[in-house]
């Protein structure tokens, strides 16, 4: 069982799914337990992926299905899963998250969407099934197959809520098929000019030594195109616009899953086709693309944070500063050196929890509020204290407070810029910076004070708020969703805590990337 | 607004037609798609190392047997999203659509069906058991499957076509064919190979390893079929009826 571990981690996920289809409809109270089961053993054959990755020698662990190993057939006849330490960190980030919000989404679930648990329970498995595929597999035509499972379920957990949420839906289905299908029609392309669709073969293809392919012109196209089709599903600034609405109105263990994965993932396959499958000299320096998108990186980011700042309502403030999240981590692969993608890679792991402490948070007060309009906030503090320190630890990262995870992540990100002197890009990430300052101490005002938006202190002395008796009552929230979100904050601080270990695990992945291609560690004339 | 969206319409055009210049000559066998070491081993091995004939089924079951169960997953979610989304959306009976109309189902069409029927679904059979020698397979007999339901559907009332295949028993079959394909993996997985070798099922077959992948793709073949056939008409019975499940044409 040890040797096949990285299999199980997509085998507990879809049995559980299928099992949970077929058993639901006899009685849906066994959904949620074999949700919560199936998910324990993923992540425990992801953590034996990862240590397998770490103590072999050469880094990583490959894994071709159907036994068409690379001894006996040409690499690229079987579809090979790769676990090097990248991915296989990547994974058990996904497990992770998938763990905690399948143990939180008992009630929401009973709540939001009664008698569609089964479906609900089995589309959430496979949603975790695709992501962690994604991050597993060495195949670029896998890999749309893997978005396509990943893309489908969410779209049906986001319209599984309401006719709002269905509505919104409509416009990610569009914009997410538009995306599909320009990656699809990108791996076409390197699939005529390279006859391969295995990533390694792809790159082995194009620094073959009598190969033309870095300067042919349909590989610089497929390049773009596959890139502008992964831009589009990570909802990149001008490509944002499905992001906010289908967040906003998806039930609450949707967005919780979606929120801190989806984008995450997508940047991750970004990394993936930039440093394995074209590799770091084709990638950055034979196409005019490289040049460009730096700049858009930093109109991203900027009109983010100032969308963000003009809303008035959790949720859609905390999709809008996803969207500015995106814009930081691709502007971190895209300063093209050492730094700039430890901190891209670092923030995916960073971001994705702290997303999650923050949407886990958001669930909860939304739950005891039913609203989560920042005016509904007032005293939240003394009401749910756990609750409210769970959510604001996120949000201390998301601003980069030391000692969160937030603070390390940003911090190589700032070192990129300034290594390979993108000051456009290092401003625009103070800019924000100072965004998410004033955002989230607003709320902090906001739950301590029971003020009122026109500035009218509704307490009339100490001890008397003007409150109701059900406002004011003291009350966490259930455990079921209350452990999650405090586990969450607790790994936000001790991934701050320990973050050298997770950089040092980045830094042999690139140190030890193929054909020795490196990236620079200094400033390369621009 | 339509001038502006033409604009990267024309953008991409171009950037697809300039690229294409310079692929390899069309038809040239010499082009790296044709001539490559994976295209050459389907091409000259796949009868070695599978007994199949049809290499466009051995490559579809069994060299990429694995982007296969995904895609049968995909339908799966296909029809699992339409549920969850149309499932106690409408109540029953309350809304009357406009193109309704209080017919009989015709004697003529009925009749025909009636006859056509059992013909189309042994023909399904016949193309999901024969893709291993002629173009054919669990796509491809699931899709003449469903449709001989989608037919009884269509000449009668959905209503009819729901008593022989109810929707739970849709959904039970479908993910029966996802257990099959996925099962199959597994139990090569147990047997002491990777997840979807089939030719370790030589151990429990009395064949060879060759002739193990040849029956176990039929095996996962008739996986995909199951679930394309429940999931057709899953789909049309909630997409016609916008999930009241009930009403004809």
């Amino acid at each position: 069982m040890m040797e096949n571990a990285i299999a199980w981690i997509f085998i507990f996920p879809l049995f559980g799914s299928v099992f949970c289809a077929l058993l639901g409809m006899a009685n849906r109270k066994v959904c949620y337990p074999i949700s919560v089961l199936s998910m324990v053993g993923a992540f425990w054959a992801g953590v034996e992926t990862l240590m397998q990755a770490v103590g072999s020698s050469s880094h990583e662990v490959s894994y071709i299905f159907g036994g068409w190993t690379l001894d006996s057939y040409p690499r690229g006849v079987g579809i090979e899963f790769r676990a090097d330490l990248l991915g296989a960190l990547i994974t058990l980030v996904v497990l992770g998250v998938g763990l905690l919000v399948s143990i939180y989404s008992k009630l929401p679930t009973e709540e939001e969407t009664p008698g569609k648990e089964p479906l609900f329970h089995s589309l959430f498995l496979l949603q975790i099934t695709g992501l962690a595929g994604i991050c597993l597999t060495g195949d670029a035509f896998n890999l749309y197959v893997l978005i396509e499972v990943a893309a489908l379920t969410g779209y049906g957990l986001i319209a599984i809520g309401s006719n709002r949420a269905a509505a919104a839906t409509f416009n990610y289905v569009i914009l997410g098929t538009i995306g599909a299908s320009l990656y699809l029609l990108g791996v076409g392309y390197v699939y005529i000019t390279t006859g391969t669709l295995n990533m390694v073969g792809i790159h082995d293809a194009i620094m073959a030594p009598e190969s033309k392919l870095a300067a042919s012109a349909s590989m610089q196209v497929a390049f773009v195109l596959i890139c502008l089709g992964i831009l589009i599903k990570m909802a990149f600034f001008p490509f944002h616009a499905w992001l906010p609405n289908a967040y906003c109105h998806a039930p609450t263990t949707t967005s919780c899953l979606l929120a801190p994965l989806v984008t995450k993932v997508m940047i991750y396959v970004m990394i993936r086709i930039v440093l394995t499958a074209f590799g770091v000299d084709f990638s950055f320096e034979s196409t005019l693309w490289a040049k460009v998108l730096p700049w858009l990186v930093v109109v991203a980011i900027v009109s983010a944070a100032v969308m963000a700042l003009a809303q008035r309502e959790i949720k859609r403030m905390l999709a809008y500063l996803i969207v500015a999240e995106v814009g930081y981590m691709v502007g971190g692969v895209w300063v093209y050196n050492y730094y700039g993608m430890i901190g891209s890679i670092f923030h995916i792991i960073s971001d994705a929890c702290m997303t999650l402490c923050l949407f886990l948070g958001a669930g909860l007060i939304l739950r005891k509020c039913k609203t989560t309009n920042f005016d509904g906030l007032r005293g939240l503090f003394s009401k749910m204290p756990l609750t409210m320190t769970g959510f604001f630890i996120g949000g201390f990262s998301i601003i980069g407070l030391p000692p969160t995870c937030g603070f390390f992540s940003k911090w190589y990100l700032i070192t990129g810029a300034m290594v390979s002197e993108r000051w456009e890009y290092l401003l625009a990430l103070l800019f924000s910076t100072m965004v998410m300052v004033v955002l989230f101490f607003r709320m902090i005002e906001r739950i301590h004070l029971a003020v009122s938006e026109s500035g009218e202190n509704l307490g009339k002395g100490h001890g008397d708020l003007g409150l109701t008796d059900e406002q004011t009552r003291f009350s966490e929230g259930p455990l079921t969703m209350l452990v999650p979100l405090l586990l969450a904050a607790g790994v936000v601080l001790v991934i701050g805590i320990y973050n050298q270990d997770v950089v040092n695990q980045i830094e042999i992945f690139l140190d030890n990337l193929p054909h020795d291609a490196d990236l620079p560690k200094e400033a390369v004339g621009k | 607004m339509k001038a502006a969206s033409m604009v990267p319409v024309f953008l991409v055009g171009f950037l697809l037609v300039f690229a294409a210049t310079d692929f390899p000559e069309w038809g040239n066998p010499q082009s790296p798609a044709s001539d490559s070491p994976v295209s050459s081993h389907f091409i000259g091995k796949t009868g070695v190392d599978t007994e199949v004939p049809n290499m466009v089924t051995a490559v579809l079951a069994d060299y990429r047997g694995f982007d296969t169960m995904f895609e049968t997953v995909v339908v799966f979610i296909a029809g699992m999203a339409v549920l969850a989304i149309l499932k106690n959306s409408v109540k029953k009976g309350s809304v009357r659509r406009d193109h309704e109309v209080d017919a009989e189902p015709d004697l003529i069409v009925t009749n025909m069906v009636r006859l056509i029927v059992p013909v189309i679904q042994i023909f399904a059979f016949y193309v999901l058991a024969h893709g291993h020698v002629s173009p054919g397979g669990g796509f491809q007999g699931g899709v003449i499957m469903g449709a001989s339901f989608i037919l009884i559907a269509l000449s009668w009332d959905l209503e009819t076509a729901l008593a022989r295949f109810s929707l739970n028993r849709c959904m039970g079959v479908a993910a029966a064919g996802i257990l099959i394909y996925a099962g199959i993996g597994i139990f090569s997985m147990f047997l002491g190979g990777e997840f979807l070798d089939y030719a370790e099922l030589e151990r429990v077959l009395p064949v060879s390893r060759e002739m193990a992948r040849y029956h176990a793709m039929l095996g996962v073949e008739i996986g995909v079929g199951c679930t394309v056939t429940a999931i057709m008409f899953a789909l049309y019975a909630n997409l016609s009826s916008e999930g009241k499940l009930e009403g004809g044409l």
